[in-house]
């Protein structure tokens, strides 16, 4: 004796088994956590949803009551994460398994908390944490660092923790490291040339204003 | 060589073929497409299996929509008698363009690497 559900899936009504639902629910949930950081994620998991709501349809033949080897048949046909994982790990980073790096609660393991220097007010703290959380604006850590200091002060001493608890993130691999980017050949050659980018800038800056100042003189 | 466990051989090369096979899914796809008219995902995956490109139907989805977005394709919904509403998917004509410059850089790349291969 099985307790009976009525489900929506697709866009069709189904009455299901108890525990068919069950591994239809933990199938379609890891689907979603795997297509998370694809880009149009609500429409693979529709697409899929409904096809599996056509799967069902077919076989049922007016059965009634999807069954929990019509859902394992339904689960072999679209395949489970760890099936489709290798086809698919490829996506978007050249073979780095993206989606292994983000743990059950969002944050990513590959992440170290750093101090940023080329976004520091003072020691480049918040604008690590920042960067940990994936913050987009620094500037709300400040301000909860800033609250803090009235309400109660906690974050003063907490800040000098982390100051002296982190190294700045010198080199590109600790900013990819800091950023949460997989450390591979081409993320840091990326890195690397947007580095001597930014000294060329620096260097051609400090040799117009030089002109200027030599002008300045001259006039 | 340093000594590494069987197992993890027999991944590195699965995963080397999957990488493999998973550049020219999209150009297959795409070449499906064009062979056919319109297609549904079903379709696609049957061709696909025969050429034992792809397993699962979930990995076609991902690519689907990928390929949609690009501009690519482009899709339109149709009755069907046994179920819900079926996408069905066209090639577009500039799916076709990137399909062109695909088919010939793959020919090119076929070309280099049998040869590599044939004077090792």
């Amino acid at each position: 004796m099985n307790k009976i559900l009525h489900i929506n899936v697709g866009g069709y009504p189904f009455s299901i088994d108890d525990t068919a639902f069950e591994k239809l629910d933990h199938y379609l949930i890891s689907l979603k956590k795997h297509f998370e950081r694809s880009e149009g994620c609500d429409e693979i998991m529709q697409d899929i949803e409904t096809r599996i709501a056509e799967i069902f349809q077919e076989r049922l033949a007016g059965r009634g009551i999807v069954s929990l080897s019509l859902v394992e048949q339904a689960i072999n046909i679209m395949g489970s994460p760890e099936a489709f994982g290798a086809e698919w790990s490829a996506e978007s980073s050249g073979g780095e398994k993206e989606h292994t790096t983000t743990s059950d609660w969002g944050i990513k393991t590959g992440k170290r908390l750093f101090r940023d220097p080329q976004d520091a007010k003072i020691a480049g703290v918040c604008a690590g944490v920042a960067h940990y959380f994936g913050i987009q604006e620094v500037v709300w850590v400040r301000l909860a660092f800033a609250l803090g200091i009235f309400a109660g002060g906690f974050t003063i001493p907490l800040y000098i923790i982390l100051w002296a608890a982190t190294r700045e993130a010198s080199s590109p691999s600790d900013r990819l490291a800091m950023k949460g980017e997989p450390i591979n050949v081409q993320n840091i050659a990326r890195k690397v040339e947007e580095e001597i980018d930014k000294i060329t800038d620096n260097f051609e800056s400090w040799r117009e204003e030089r002109q200027n100042r030599k002008k300045k003189w001259r006039g | 060589m340093p000594y590494l466990c069987p197992k993890l051989q027999i991944m590195k090369l699965e995963n080397t073929i999957a990488q493999m096979k998973k550049g020219v899914l999209e150009m297959c796809i795409l070449s499906i497409l064009r062979q056919e008219g319109e297609a549904y995902p079903s379709d696609i995956i049957q061709r696909l299996k025969e050429a034992d490109l792809i397993v699962v139907e979930g990995t076609l989805y991902p690519l689907l929509t990928r390929l949609k977005n690009y501009g690519l394709l482009d899709y339109h919904w149709k009755e069907s008698s046994s179920g819900p509403p079926r996408k069905y998917f066209r090639i577009t004509d500039q799916g076709m363009e990137s399909l062109n410059t695909l088919t010939e850089s793959w020919n090119q790349f076929v070309q280099g690497v049998n040869q590599s291969i044939k004077n090792q």
